[in-house]
């Protein structure tokens, strides 16, 4: 009797908890405000000096230029630095000469070292490294990752989310399911404090973004749990590999000088898995987008996701080459044109989408995103009349209640499931959608409704929004291109799926079975997920923040001019 | 990188497109959720299609119907729940207009805070404004097939609510014992009959508010008159009578010549207006509607649609308002069968008129049943009343009993009707009395 009122008070708990994670990730990640890097000077004609805040920076006459200066092409110098501190200069507009101590550059560019004199268009410029005592002052001067890092209490929050779970749980779950559901959980809980003892022991204190993933991978478990109890320990083991895969693409991505080599091997790797996906691939639910390999089915589509992104991405010199654009709509077309073959048109959509954010962002263009729309939906009529399903999914769109039987049978059990937990739910494992197919994937919004209220599930919403903004917000002050466009491109992925998923099971947009980011099941998404969450951190350029990005201090130089004589100089 | 950096806000509208759509949701859930939940799958509700929590119990507590995990119950005993049948439903959905169809929605206890949710169980208790005692004696009052009703015209509460035919719903209809004449129907609701001599109300009031001398005038009765070749006949010769004593000795010869006075069109607004020929909705059940057919003038047909013969129907629960609404002075308190609903008033008719017809149907029980029975009247309580011995066509008559009593704490209206019983005065007043001591704890 006490642990049934306990059970029904728990539920108003719930959201309590997944509120405060929410809220404590958002304040530290979106309200501290926190200096930029600087990492070397330009000297204008006039004698003003510009601080080089990035590692990839623009010359150039146009507003969107980084150093702005009359008289030269819109966009005419990129400026580069790689990790070691050396810096390039390119000329990627080739109508006007500029030379670096007389000597001309191109597109390939020339060494930049400190104290060369620039001239362009006829002005000159002069280029200052940062020294290393610079360097000292610049980087005590920046602020710590937020004042409001606390990461210990996040993770708190966290904990106390997944005890009222995993109670839930124990309270609902069959007497066969208690321990395995118990194990998992304790796993999860373990991980997540040995993954906070660990950075703490590198001395990284920004673990927002990996707050909100472990959230929302604790919900993934939960539904696990509601859906099928027999696979907990698959379950959790699969978040550790995800755990794993974030870990080693974020040690990978901390060397940009290695990222950008690896650029064409990611663009091959996709090809490859997406032609063995075609070739080898075994239909399940409609599409072909599943391989099979030794017992275990995988989903190769969703490490082409990253692969994708990580192709996608583009450094600064490289970023306004015309060849490389073609090449990228090129590999892009590929990639859509085999998801569709292989009729999996859900994952298709989310890649355009992708495209549609990555085009924009290496190219500014417009029109460019028209033309790709116009193909798009040409495209999609051809889809239509090759695959008539596809065509009855968008005719059922916004008319489900009107077949509650057979086309609608989805979408309205997913609703009225939904409707029936209101605002809190009926507690974890308590509810009745969890025995209809594919709800732990497709229909795992409504799940999270029915089960643990509307107020949980809006928070799960929340939790990939936050990660969007942040990675947006840091924008200005990554050091790359790369991190900036594979960032956004991996929120704009998971966003996107987000969509799909949620809007298409609750009858707002055509029900395309995509999976919700962490929180479906499916171990080649979460997997995925976690590896793109790599993406994300590698934005935050916050001090001591992120284990994907190096610390200015300790980043040494090893370019052959000191600081201190070219100071002297002048 | 500031380019970069611009571009970057572009993503956002993703996110921004994340919010419209949960917005979006958000508002639909609000407005219909509650039909969501009335999905026949959502088994937080229903059990196998059939809805599986709630209570409903009748206005002192007394559980009707209960249902939760799959178990089924209606009341404990079997007369309140033969007595009960149609004013609560079946689970088995059977009959419509029962408080477990009708209310389903409710009884689901849908909100959007909470969803269908509770701390004791699920579903929510609906309370019937109906009392199974008073259900009980109109159950046992040896109604073969017809309906009573009675109502609280003040409150508007529908405190019986009796529809015969009927069958115990804890075993189900049996074909060998119960009767299948419309077993499913609730009688008082959703059943039309030809009303006969109550519909003299409806003339009566016309005449009132349209025939200026109807004080002054005499209607002369010989036993029968011939109108347009057609022979209205009459139960007695009535000689020379007032209005009064004309609508006491329920006169054919005197209605048919106001009738014929008033005309079709006049008497056919004046049904219609005092809502007998649409259908009502009584506390969200939606009712039958009546009829009220236009025939030439100097036609028999009209004399009769007067009287309340030739083609005329109208719903119980229609006269039981129309009752209702003279008895509160012309204003009625709509009819309510849940304790929750909220008291709803429309006028029929004008107060003047209310009263002179009050002040003629209390001559017509002074006057015409005072002393024929002591099955009528209840000492020491004021009674208003018209009592129809409706000819059905095939040599039998429906009886009527409609009025209404004037007693402070227990105002009420009321509607009686047996099916092919033969005279009101002896076969629907008697049961009329019967639920109304009871009512009144005689």
């Amino acid at each position: 009797m006490i642990l049934s009122y306990l059970f029904y008070i728990s539920r108003y708990i719930l959201p309590l908890a997944a509120a405060g994670i929410i809220f404590r990730c958002a304040r530290s990640l979106l309200s501290g405000r926190y200096e930029p890097e600087v990492w070397g000077y330009m000297e204008l004609p006039d004698g003003a000096r510009v601080p080089l805040r990035n590692w990839e920076c623009t010359v150039g006459a146009s507003r969107g230029c980084d150093v702005r200066l009359q008289g030269l092409g819109a966009a005419q110098l990129v400026l580069l630095r790689d990790g070691e501190g050396n810096w390039t200069a390119h000329n990627i507009s080739p109508n006007t000469d500029v030379f670096i101590e007389d000597e001309p550059i191109f597109e390939d560019g020339l060494p930049l070292r400190d104290g060369d004199t620039l001239e362009a268009g006829g002005q000159l410029l002069r280029f200052y490294n940062l020294s290393e005592s610079e360097r000292r002052v610049v980087t005590s001067r920046r602020t710590a990752p937020g004042r409001f890092v606390r990461a210990w209490d996040m993770f708190i929050y966290i904990s106390l989310f997944l005890v009222i779970l995993l109670f839930q749980h124990i309270m609902t779950a069959q007497e066969e399911f208690v321990a395995p559901i118990t194990l998992a959980f304790t796993a999860l809980f373990a991980l997540m404090w040995s993954y906070y003892v660990l950075m703490r022991l590198f001395g990284r204190r920004g673990l927002e973004i990996e707050a909100l993933a472990f959230f929302l991978s604790g919900l993934g478990l939960s539904v696990c749990a509601s859906c099928s109890p027999e696979s907990m320990r698959k379950q959790v083991l699969l978040i550790i590999a995800g755990l794993a895969a974030f870990l080693l693409l974020g040690a990978w991505l901390r060397d940009l000088k290695r990222v950008k080599s690896a650029r064409l091997w990611a663009a091959v790797l996709a090809g490859v898995l997406l032609a063995v996906n075609i070739i080898f691939g075994t239909a399940r639910n409609g599409s072909n987008n599943w391989i099979e390999l030794g017992g275990v089915t995988i989903q190769p589509s969703e490490f082409v996701k990253i692969l994708y992104i990580y192709a996608g991405a583009a450094t600064m010199d490289r970023l306004y080459l015309k060849k490389n654009i073609l090449l990228y709509v090129a590999f892009s077309a590929a990639c859509v044109g085999a998801l569709a073959l292989m009729g999996d048109f859900g994952t298709a959509l989310v890649f355009f989408a992708a495209f549609l954010v990555i085009s924009f962002l290496r190219s500014g263009n417009f029109a460019t995103i028209v033309l790709a729309l116009t193909g798009a939906a040409l495209a999609g009529f051809l889809a239509m009349n090759v695959k008539p399903y596809i065509a009855e999914r968008i005719a059922l769109w916004r008319h489900a209640w009107e077949d509650v039987y057979v086309a609608g049978f989805q979408q309205t059990r997913a609703m009225s499931a939904a409707a029936s937990g209101g605002l809190f739910g009926t507690g974890a494992g308590g509810g009745w959608l969890n025995s209809i197919v594919a709800s732990k994937t497709d229909m795992v919004f409504a799940l999270i409704s029915e089960e643990l209220g509307l107020l949980v599930a809006l928070t799960a919403l929340a939790a990939l929004i936050v990660m969007a903004v942040f990675v947006v917000r840091n924008a200005a002050r990554a050091r790359s291109s790369f991190f900036v466009i594979a960032g956004v491109g991996a929120v704009a992925m998971m966003l996107v799926q987000t969509c799909f998923n949620v809007f298409g099971s609750l009858d707002i947009l055509p029900f395309t079975g995509v999976t919700f980011p962490f929180v479906s099941m499916g171990g080649s998404s979460l997997i995925s997920c976690w590896a793109m969450l790599a993406f994300i951190k590698a934005t935050d350029t916050r001090r001591s923040a992120s284990f994907v990005v190096k610390q200015p201090g300790r980043i040494h130089d090893r370019n052959e001019f000191t600081a201190e004589e070219s100071f002297e100089e002048n | 990188m500031k380019k970069i950096k611009n571009r970057a806000y572009f993503a956002l509208l993703i996110a921004l497109a994340l919010v419209a759509g949960t917005i979006v949701y958000i508002i639909r859930l609000w407005n219909d959720g509650g039909d969501w939940v009335m999905l026949r799958a959502n088994r937080s509700v229903f059990s196998n299609g059939v809805l599986d929590v709630g209570e409903v119990t009748d206005r002192n507590g007394v559980i009707l119907a209960r249902a939760g995990d799959g178990v089924y119950a209606y009341a404990e005993d079997e007369a309140v729940r033969r007595a009960c049948l149609h004013a609560v439903g079946d689970y088995e959905g059977n009959i419509g207009a029962g408080a477990l169809n009708v209310y389903a929605k409710r009884l689901a206890g849908y909100s959007f805070w909470n969803g269908t949710n509770s701390i004791d169980g699920k579903g929510k208790k609906l309370a019937l404004t109906i009392d199974s005692r008073a259900q009980v004696m109109a159950c046992n009052s040896a109604l073969d097939r017809g309906a009573i009703m009675v109502m609280n015209y003040e409150t508007g509460e529908v405190l019986c609510m009796m529809s015969a035919p009927s069958f115990d719903p804890a075993v189900g209809y049996d074909s060998e014992t119960d009767s299948a004449d419309g077993v499913y129907i609730n009688r008082c609701l959703n059943t039309a009959y030809v009303p006969g001599s109550v519909f003299k109300i409806v003339t009566l009031a016309a005449a009132i508010e349209n025939i200026e001398d109807l004080d002054e005038r005499r209607f002369p009765c010989a036993g029968s008159v011939i109108v347009g070749g057609e022979l209205i006949t009459c139960t007695d010769s009535h000689g020379e009578q007032t209005i009064e004593e004309a609508f006491a000795n329920s006169c054919n010869c005197a209605f048919s010549e106001l009738t014929q006075q008033l005309g079709g069109e006049i008497l056919n607004k004046y049904a219609k207006d005092l809502g007998l020929i649409e259908p009502l909705e009584v506390g969200g059940v939606g009712t039958a509607g009546g009829r009220y057919d236009l025939w030439s003038e100097g036609s028999g047909s009209l004399s009769w649609s007067g009287i309340g013969q030739s083609t005329d129907m109208v719903t119980p629960v229609a006269m039981l308002r129309l009752c209702a609404a003279i008895a509160a002075g012309g204003t009625v308190t709509e009819p309510r069968l849940l304790m929750s609903q909220a008291e709803k008033k429309t006028q029929l008719l004008s107060e003047e008129t209310a009263a002179k017809l009050r002040e003629m149907m209390n001559y017509n029980v002074v006057y015409a049943y005072e002393g024929a029975s002591p099955l009528i009247t209840i000492d020491g309580v004021t009674m208003y009343a018209k009592t129809g011995t409706a000819e059905v066509g095939d040599g039998t008559s429906h009886a009527w009993f409609v009025g209404f009593i004037d007693e402070e704490t227990q105002p009420l209206a009321f509607v009686v009707i047996s099916e092919n019983a033969g005279s009101g005065l002896a076969f629907a007043a008697p049961k009329a009395h019967a639920v109304l001591t009871t009512l009144l704890g005689g």
